[in-house]
């Protein structure tokens, strides 16, 4: 009796669950569409030179976002070189080195960090970040302390957090027989370390780097702060590292920024803006989406294992 | 869908009635989820009774510690926001977001234009100037003022180092305060008549007067526009502005706004759908009133009786 009536409430949770998960996947795929008419304006008028040109003047209604994609890429580049190796060097430390009583506190501590709302990033970025890095970068001669190069080390600190908790999973998920079995065998801490541990460990790893770029590119408000907002910032020389101690701006901090309510109202600006979003929402999707992959191909190694 | 999986990674072991004992129990989660759901909808039920104001930073000061008293006083529900400057108050209360916009510039035809049908009322609580500022550097070198003729060149990008205005040799960082904003409005229309006239540039911009103070002060060589009020001579100073005439200079001073002698000056604006009623109406007696308008000096602009306006 008490087993059917258990049997009941999970088809019925079931069901329920069902149609959660219709309503969402129906929310997003309507967010898309809306999203995709919205922006039709943009491409009758600017067709494919809203992707390759770096103009953008919207009183002269010229859209251009190249400029901006770049900002967004470099930015988040500059963040995932520097949170990488110190997040999955911290991971090693937490996971391998740091013995388990100590270890909770640590990771905890950590993760706090991922949950300080950006705006709280944003403001320390602007009074401590902005003039430290205004100081350390006078060789270069900027103009001021918001600049690319600024805002690259702010979201590395803030996606910190991500980079190393993940990792550290991805560590604690290879067996401990098998460091065992590798210290038996004679190898060395940091042997085992490099040739057990992290070639098991690589695929959680990578998975943690996407998530962390991820984060990186959709930023805002932090960003926002820090890297000031100048339009049409587009090197002469793509490979130069000059423009990274220059102020600049990404897609999201365009989003955030007072033109969308200028927009408002005017079917082509209007159009330029939410076709920024939606550069910004693919942008986001494929590196969601090379994530969710490499996770998968993890799971069929184990399985074929 | 956790339950399957989780017998998968068990090796497929029966689910056991005790085992299900342990989990969170389905009901418990779809009573979560309504729970929640309507916790949602009623937050944004209750909305509507709170009295919503956004708009400018500028006119925020005073706005905002008359919503703190009226909150105490009348126990009512007040939240003000400045997300957006000036254009984001306009759009807000035009979608109905909020009920009184703060705008420190006056609603142009462009606006009325975008949102028609909309019956904008607009009500002038006090004055401001919008004043040219720079980092402590520029002016302890010794510079004083500009003729509208040196911002148009620093503006253009003709000059970018205060060598040119014998100064010690120092890069000219302009921050542009972002379109929309009123007091970019003000600068524009100075500048080249109308500010759909001024050319497009690119500078760094600036948003709300807090950023802007933060950022010129603490970098050289920095210029910017910014609310009078909030040149506070200590860490960015107020420039004067050269007569065009006949060259003398004219401070950017409370007496010259008043003597209606200095040019960049503005209308501090609340701005509502229609006739106010209500709270609204409450509110904006309250502004025009002896203690608004009294907030209103308190914050270093012009109230309507120094304008010769009071009522």
């Amino acid at each position: 009796m008490i087993h059917d009536l258990r049997i009941a409430r999970r088809d019925w949770i079931r069901q329920a669950s069902i149609g959660f998960s219709a309503l969402a996947a129906v929310v997003f795929v309507a967010m898309i569409g809306m999203f995709v008419a919205q922006s039709l304006p943009v491409w009758r008028s600017e067709g494919l030179s809203f992707l390759v040109s770096n103009r953008w003047h919207y009183r002269h209604a010229a859209f251009g976002a190249l400029a901006m994609i770049y900002g967004t890429l470099v930015v988040s580049a500059i963040a995932l070189a520097i949170a990488a190796p110190i997040g999955i060097g911290a991971a090693v430390f937490t996971s391998e080195v740091l013995s388990a009583r100590y270890r909770s506190p640590v990771k905890i501590a950590i993760e706090l960090l991922a949950g300080i709302p950006s705006v709280v990033y944003g403001l320390l970025g602007i009074v401590l970040l902005r003039d430290w890095m205004f100081a350390l970068t006078q060789p270069f001669d900027p103009l001021s302390g918001d600049t690319l190069l600024t805002a690259g080390v702010l979201l590395a600190i803030m996606v910190l957090p991500t980079v190393m908790t993940i990792a550290d999973d991805a560590l604690r998920g290879v067996p401990a027989r098998q460091r065992a079995a590798a210290r038996g065998l004679g190898l060395t801490r940091a042997e085992t370390l490099l040739s057990v541990i992290l070639p098991q460990a690589w695929r959680g790893i990578g998975a943690a780097l996407l998530l962390a770029l991820g984060r990186a590119l959709g930023e805002g408000i932090a960003v926002f702060m820090v890297i000031g907002r100048q339009d049409n910032q587009w090197p002469a020389n793509p490979l130069s590292l000059r423009p990274l101690v220059e102020a600049g701006q990404t897609l999201s901090t365009k989003l955030v920024g007072s033109e969308t309510h200028i927009a408002y109202g005017d079917p082509l600006h209007w159009a330029a803006m939410v076709n920024l979003g939606l550069v910004l929402l693919v942008l986001t999707s494929a590196v969601t989406w090379l994530g969710v992959r490499w996770t998968r191909r993890k799971e069929r190694h184990a399985a074929s294992r | 869908m956790t339950h399957s999986t989780n017998t998968t990674e068990k090796g497929a072991q029966p689910v056991s009635v005790n085992d299900a004992r342990n989990r969170v129990s389905p009901f418990a989660i779809a009573v979560f989820l309504v729970v929640a759901s309507l916790s949602i909808l009623i937050g944004c039920g209750s909305d509507g009774e709170a009295l919503r104001i956004n708009g400018s930073t500028t006119v925020n000061p005073p706005v905002a510690e008359a919503a703190e008293i009226l909150r105490a006083e009348r126990r009512i529900e007040i939240r003000v926001d400045t997300q957006g400057g000036s254009s984001g108050g306009i759009a807000r209360v035009a979608d109905g977001l909020a009920d009184i916009g703060m705008s420190s510039k006056p609603l142009a035809e462009t606006d009325r234009a975008k949102y028609l049908g909309v019956d904008f009322r607009s009500k002038k609580i006090g004055a401001d100037a919008v004043a040219l500022v720079v980092s402590k550097d520029v002016w302890d070198a010794g510079l004083r003022a500009l003729s509208r003729e040196d911002v148009r060149k620093i503006y253009e990008g003709e000059v970018d180092d205060w060598i040119a205005f014998d100064l010690p040799e120092q890069k000219i960082a302009f921050f542009d305060k972002e379109p929309g904003r009123g007091t970019w409005e003000v600068f524009a229309t100075w500048l080249y008549g109308d500010s759909s006239a001024a050319p497009t540039v690119d500078f760094p911009e600036v948003g709300g007067n807090e950023e802007t103070r933060n950022k010129v002060a603490t970098t050289p060589g920095a210029i910017s526009q910014l609310s009078m009020s909030w040149a506070d001579g200590e860490s960015v100073f107020a420039l004067g502005i050269y007569d065009d005439e006949e060259g003398s200079v004219i401070e950017c001073t409370p007496e010259n706004v008043e003597a209606g002698i200095y040019p960049m000056t503005r209308s501090l604006l609340l701005i509502t759908r229609g006739d106010a009623e209500g709270n609204v109406k409450m509110f904006l007696d309250f502004m025009l009133g002896e203690r608004g308008q009294e907030l209103v000096r308190k914050h270093g602009y012009l109230a309507l009786a120094d304008l010769g306006e009071g009522e």
